[in-house]
């Protein structure tokens, strides 16, 4: 929708600097040991989860279950489990150095129909703004998922950071 | 932004219009139950479920009086239409 | 004659009567619409919460364990079964479809009718093609209608921003969710899973008329300052079938208008409210409220505020001793208090107490 009003705000989108200080997201080094979960979590709505369902322990919430909740990053092995399970479908798991070049980023998918494995897609943002080509490598329906498919989509490198949707 | 409004419906079951509720607002029907009485807003099938609230937000503009004052209209059994019929015995 | 009649047989409903149900109450259980469950079943995303509130789980399956539980329990339900009435007796009156009006005595009564949807009026909000968000919902979630294949939504709560995505995800183009006030109003999660698959949101934005003949072909929209007064000049018109307005609810309680309970006005529970104890019971002796009637919340407080009446009913009637009822009361409180945490939560919290604290 093009309009005079503005549609460039941040409505409805956390920026790249509010990220940093949420306790679900991980330090920059954490990316490189593997596929880690990112949380983008920064309201306290009583839910909890994500920490019940981690078998690993990695996300903790506590009490209140208003609490944000916090990733350790040494115990995430990148299961895929919590994307399933998240009412807020606002965790990701993302493989950085999937290949020297590209990325791999595992979104939650609700849509039908489901991508094929392979398919040529646009890559969007956190705003719905295409940024790049990108691939589906994996598309994974896990035990318990309860109708929340998993995508797998190898990016462009660079954008791990910000590539969170894609279309086809 | 009220004086543009003038020929909208506000109350869909009895097609009474903004116009003719501000009009009664000012000639002195200053409850949700005076403004029914004088243009028969809220009396139709649905008894008010609707534009209760569209009412009363006019009743403020017109008066000031918070629509936390503006108590619903009087409601009476049976408060969800009935055939006659059915109600016989 | 019936120890405990319950209208409407949303989560609070259900609630309440398994809870009494189970400790021997003889519970009716009313709803006007063919299967129990209230606005669970519209209701196909996730819910929030802890296990106790079923969270990640989608609406519709707790709605279907709900009945599990409630055919389990000897409750007579009667569907396709409006309520029209309550006299002061304590008699409810009721007609189910194809029979004629009936009624029935009872001990105690729950109103848990939900809540309704508030209007909002601007020119050609009577067209075709402009409908409540819960409407949509019910139309493409229960009944499997597509209301429109262009849509615009009007409110950034959490209904406008989980019709939106369900409206996406059932084939519908959403061309938009616009808000008056200068930011949303629902979850950001709930509005990041819409900006991401590329669905705006235009804050400080409002519907000045829905244009087409009879049926919607397009809406105006125009930008609002800070006071909500419309900006002259940002106006633009855009073309869409459908106009979804999600301005929020209020309380469903023409019954206890009815009876000339006592109300309270507050905002933050949807506007009027019957004023009721910690055990739900109104200003009339024996008649309680749960769920959205008592003040909108979410399906999770409706069903516990439905199991906190239940066990208040079963203890009066002397199914439990006031020891064993105090006990559960206690616990459900707790969840109760966890879920009325948070940025969100605590307004409800304040509202409630509000309510509570007059009725001494
Ligand atoms: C889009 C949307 C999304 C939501 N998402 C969530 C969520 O994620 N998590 C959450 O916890 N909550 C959520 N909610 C809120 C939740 O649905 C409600 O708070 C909950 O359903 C309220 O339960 P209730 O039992 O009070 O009322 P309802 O579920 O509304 O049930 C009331 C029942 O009473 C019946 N009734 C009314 N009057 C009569 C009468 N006179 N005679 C006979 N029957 C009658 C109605 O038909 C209805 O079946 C959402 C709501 C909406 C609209
Ligand atoms: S809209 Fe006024 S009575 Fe129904």
């Amino acid at each position: 929708m093009k309009s005079k009003v503005s549609n460039k705000s941040n409505a409805g989108i956390i920026t790249l600097g509010e990220f940093k200080k949420i306790p679900g997201y991980p330090e920059e080094d954490d990316f490189s040991k593997g596929p880690i979960a990112v949380i983008e979590c920064d309201q306290d709505i009583p839910c909890n989860p994500c920490e019940e369902i981690c078998k690993y322990g990695a996300i903790k919430v506590g009490k209140p279950i208003t609490n944000l909740p916090v990733l350790d990053a040494e115990k995430c092995r990148g299961c895929l489990k919590c994307i399933t399970i998240c009412p807020g479908l606002c965790i990701f798991v993302v493989y950085r150095d999937y290949t020297d070049k590209t990325s791999l980023i595992y979104i939650p998918y609700e849509f039908s129909p489901l991508p094929e494995k392979n398919t040529y897609v646009d890559v969007l943002n956190r705003r719905g703004e295409k940024i790049c080509k990108g691939s589906i490598r994996k598309v994974i329906k896990l035990a318990g998922s309860n109708k929340t498919f998993v995508i797998g989509m190898e990016i462009p490198k660079k954008f791990y950071n910000t590539a969170r949707h894609f279309e086809f | 932004m009220a004086d543009k409004r003038t020929s909208i419906i506000v109350c869909r079951c009895e097609e009474i219009t903004d116009e003719e509720v501000r009009k009664a607002v000012k000639e002195g029907a200053t409850s949700v139950d005076a403004v029914k009485r004088v243009t028969r807003a809220g009396m139709g099938l649905c008894q008010s479920k609707i534009c209760y609230l569209n009412i009363a937000k006019i009743i403020h503009e017109e008066t000031g009086i918070p629509v936390s004052k503006l108590i619903p209209m009087k409601h009476r059994i049976p408060v969800r239409p009935v055939k006659i019929g059915d109600l016989d015995n | 004659m019936s120890d405990f009649v319950i209208i409407g047989a949303g989560p609070a409903g259900i609630s309440a009567a398994n809870e009494s149900a189970r400790y021997g109450v003889k519970v009716t259980l009313i709803d006007e619409n063919n299967l129990p469950g209230g606005q669970l079943f519209t209701q196909t995303h996730k819910f929030f919460g802890s296990r106790e509130h079923r969270a990640g789980v989608r609406g519709f399956q707790i709605g279907y364990d709900l009945i599990e539980e409630i055919n389990k329990l000897n409750v007579d339900v009667l569907l396709d079964t409006i309520v029209y009435g309550i006299s002061a007796d304590m008699e409810v009156k009721y007609v189910t479809e194809g029979s004629s009006a009936k009624s029935i005595t009872a001990g105690n009564i729950l109103i848990s009718t939900g809540a309704l949807e508030k209007p909002v009026v601007f020119k050609g909000w009577t067209k075709p093609g402009v409908m409540g968000a819960g409407a949509a919902q019910t139309m493409m979630n229960v009944h499997r209608v597509l209301p429109g294949r262009k849509v615009l939504m009007v409110g950034s709560g959490n209904v406008g921003l989980i019709v939106a995505y369900q409206l996406k995800q059932a084939g519908a183009d959403v061309v938009g969710i616009i808000e008056a006030m200068p930011s949303i109003g629902g979850y950001k999660v709930h509005a990041s899973k819409i900006r991401r698959i590329g669905i705006p949101i235009l804050t400080s934005c409002t519907i000045k008329e829905a244009k087409g003949s009879p049926q919607v072909s397009s809406a105006v929209i125009v930008g609002v300052d800070k006071n909500l007064r419309e900006i002259s000049g940002t106006e633009d018109e855009i073309k869409c079938d459908l106009v979804c307005i999600a301005a929020g609810l209020k309380p469903f309680d023409e019954l206890c208008w009815l009876l000339n309970l006592e109300f309270k006005y507050i905002n933050e529970l949807g506007g009027f409210v019957p004023v009721h104890n910690d055990d739900l019971e109104t200003s009339m002796k024996n008649i309680y409220i749960a769920g959205d009637a008592a003040g909108v919340e979410e399906a999770s407080t409706a069903m516990e505020e439905g199991r906190l009446v239940g066990v208040a009913v079963a203890q009066k009637l002397e199914y439990l001793s006031d020891r064993q009822a105090e006990k559960l009361k206690g616990k459900i409180n707790d969840r109760l208090k966890y879920l009325r945490l948070g940025s969100f939560g605590k307004k409800r919290a304040e509202g409630k107490k509000k309510l509570t604290s007059i009725s001494k």
